[in-house]
């Protein structure tokens, strides 16, 4: 009893980082209606702000979240600017390209000024944990968890509630209206862009301290954000939680459940998009 | 059409040369770069139905491992075959459950595809899990240019596939299926079936090119065969060279592999970055790849 209670409880502090990261994806492709194959990568740089931050200055992660919030979001606005921006016409297949070259290009640089090591940012409370009637957690999983959700509850108000997250809205839904209707969709684009890769760069922060600091950490992340966006329908920012709740409940009872379970794991995220994509493919004409 | 015919006959001769010290150094180059351009038009016929494919250096990988395994029992040309049967049955049960699908989601499953691929020879015991796998010589090491001559062989099936594809009728099928799948369909163009045997095509090509890769490198570990590298080889060299053509890979594979060998001797791990730099590069800047300036200066000198 207590194991099935340790999983769920696993699975669900797993699922605050995943639609984070989720969110910042199905903004790009939702809004800008660019699939970011590079979506990671920005988690990556993330993830290294935080470790760079600590290892020089000894700024605290708590502190970094912040910072490279906003380096992301300038990488995301330069990104958009330099990038997306000249192939918002182009074929679709031109801007997977792009982004999917993007991608290679960041893990690579990354990998030749880094090298392939892990880094870890070790904080004196990175291997607290907390103990409730059986079960335990970790206090940065924990805490990831927490912020997450207070960052998401932000994100739906931003577009829920402010006239500024109706414009977000409004482009999303139609690209040419807006603009007649006197928003200035350019700029809600670099907004959209830069939100997005922002998310991506928090969770980094997070991830530098929970798993660590690779070129290639963020790659699993991009896999896993498109995994849950193709569950939750693409573009669909309010299926996205749930979408990350099942498939974090689903990792984690993979690993608990099946004999060595491990590196099956990496097969779960497979499988939902697997079965997300055929179902839809055969459900829709 | 030319530039093939030169490049096979280069090729041909290429072990005759009197190269010298470089000799063993220029063979394996050009065997690789053979074997990388012999994907990158299995690629390319694929991207010809519209499609982007991120799985082809899974079948890369797959004709690896079945060719190395089978070819202790059955002989080097029958695994080769084999290598290339396991990648096309693959690709036909991928593309049975996603080439319904369009556009990005069909990209993201053949991503997700070729990193599950990677995962299973990892945990599988006959594969030799991540410890990887020796893998025999080709013809059991009788010929010592046979290897050589398989690449050459694989490149020149690869060039005469997309040749006669492109000057078959089914190209009008693939082509229609590019630039707009529903009007396709309403001009009686079964889509999903055009789209499922050129992906077969495509994959039992790049199966068949894994094998001969298996047989030249002699070892294979789940890393090397099923990294994305390939799969980003596989593509960026069409796009740099030129979509939908068979001289855009040719070329493109060309000064890409040797710019990829130069930069391995150099900078050693990290040498990919070239791949996503080009790549961007030529998707904001030229978009239809090298051809486009020949074409263009055709075209003016014309006018």
């Amino acid at each position: 009893m207590d194991l099935l209670l340790q999983t769920l409880i696993n699975g669900i502090l797993a699922a605050g980082i995943y639609a984070l990261v989720a969110s910042g994806l199905a903004l790009a492709v939702g809004v800008v209606g660019i699939v970011n194959f590079a979506h990671g990568e920005f988690s990556m740089i993330g993830a290294f702000v935080s470790y760079l931050l600590f290892v020089g200055a000894g700024i605290d992660p708590i502190l970094s979240l912040g910072l490279a919030a906003i380096v992301l979001f300038l990488v995301g606005a330069i990104t958009y600017y330099g990038l997306i921006r000249p192939v918002l016409a182009a074929p679709e297949l031109n801007q997977m390209l792009l982004t999917f070259g993007l991608s290679v290009a960041l893990q690579n640089i990354a990998l030749l000024m880094f090298g392939a090591d892990t880094r870890v940012v070790s904080t004196s409370y990175q291997g607290a944990t907390i103990t409730l009637g059986g079960v335990s957690f970790g206090v940065p999983p924990f805490a990831a968890f927490v912020l997450s959700v207070g960052l998401l509850g932000a994100l739906y108000w931003f577009l829920g509630k402010t006239r500024l997250g109706f414009a977000v809205r409004a482009v999303a839904q139609n690209r040419l209206a807006p603009g007649l209707l006197g928003i200035e969709t350019q700029q809600i684009y670099l907004l959209a862009f830069g939100l997005s890769a922002a998310l991506a760069g928090i969770a980094g922060v997070m991830l530098s301290v929970m798993l660590y600091a690779s070129p290639t950490v963020g790659f699993a992340y991009t896999l896993k954000a498109f995994a849950i966006i193709v569950m939750a329908g693409l573009g669909n920012l309010r299926g996205v939680v749930p979408a990350a709740i099942v498939l974090a409940l689903a990792e984690a009872f993979v690993s608990t459940y099946v004999p060595g379970g491990g590196g099956w794991v990496e097969a779960v995220f497979f499988l939902v998009i697997f079965v997300a994509l055929t179902w839809r493919s055969w459900r829709l004409p | 059409m030319m530039l093939a015919g030169v490049l096979l006959f280069l090729a041909l001769v290429l072990p005759g040369l009197p190269l010298g010290q470089w000799r063993a150094f220029t063979l394996d180059t050009a065997q690789f770069a053979f074997l990388i351009s012999g994907l990158a038009l299995a690629w390319d016929l694929l991207a010809r139905t519209g499609q982007l494919s991120l799985a082809h250096g899974a079948f890369f990988g797959l004709g690896a491992y079945a060719a190395a395994l089978s070819a202790p029992a059955l002989g080097t040309i029958p695994a080769l075959l084999i290598g290339g049967a396991v990648a096309a049955f693959s690709s036909l049960l991928l593309g049975l459950a996603t080439l319904r699908l369009q556009g990005m989601y069909f990209a993201i499953a053949t991503l997700a595809f070729s990193e599950v691929m990677r995962t299973l020879v990892l945990k599988a015991q006959f594969t030799g899990g991540s410890i990887g796998l020796p893998v025999q010589p080709a013809f059991g090491g009788a010929y010592p240019l046979g290897g050589y001559y398989l690449a050459v062989a694989v490149l020149a099936i690869c060039t005469a596939a997309s040749l006669l594809l492109s000057r078959s009728r089914f190209h009008y099928a693939m082509t229609a299926t590019r630039q707009g799948e529903a009007v396709a369909r309403v001009l009686g163009v079964p889509v999903v079936r055009v789209k499922l045997l050129t992906f077969t095509i495509s994959a039992f090509l790049a199966g068949l090119a894994g094998g001969v890769y298996a047989m030249k490198t002699l070892f294979l570990s789940p890393y090397d065969a099923f990294g994305l590298g390939r799969a980003v080889e596989a593509l960026v060299i069409p796009i740099f060279g030129g979509l939908y053509t068979t001289t855009g890979p040719l070329l493109g594979g060309l000064i890409i592999v040797s710019l990829e060998t130069w930069l391995r001797l150099r900078i050693g791990e990290g040498y990919l970055v070239v791949y996503g730099v080009v790549l961007v590069l030529t998707i904001l800047f030229l978009p239809k790849g090298l051809m486009s300036l020949f074409a263009r200066r055709k075209g003016a000198r014309h006018a």
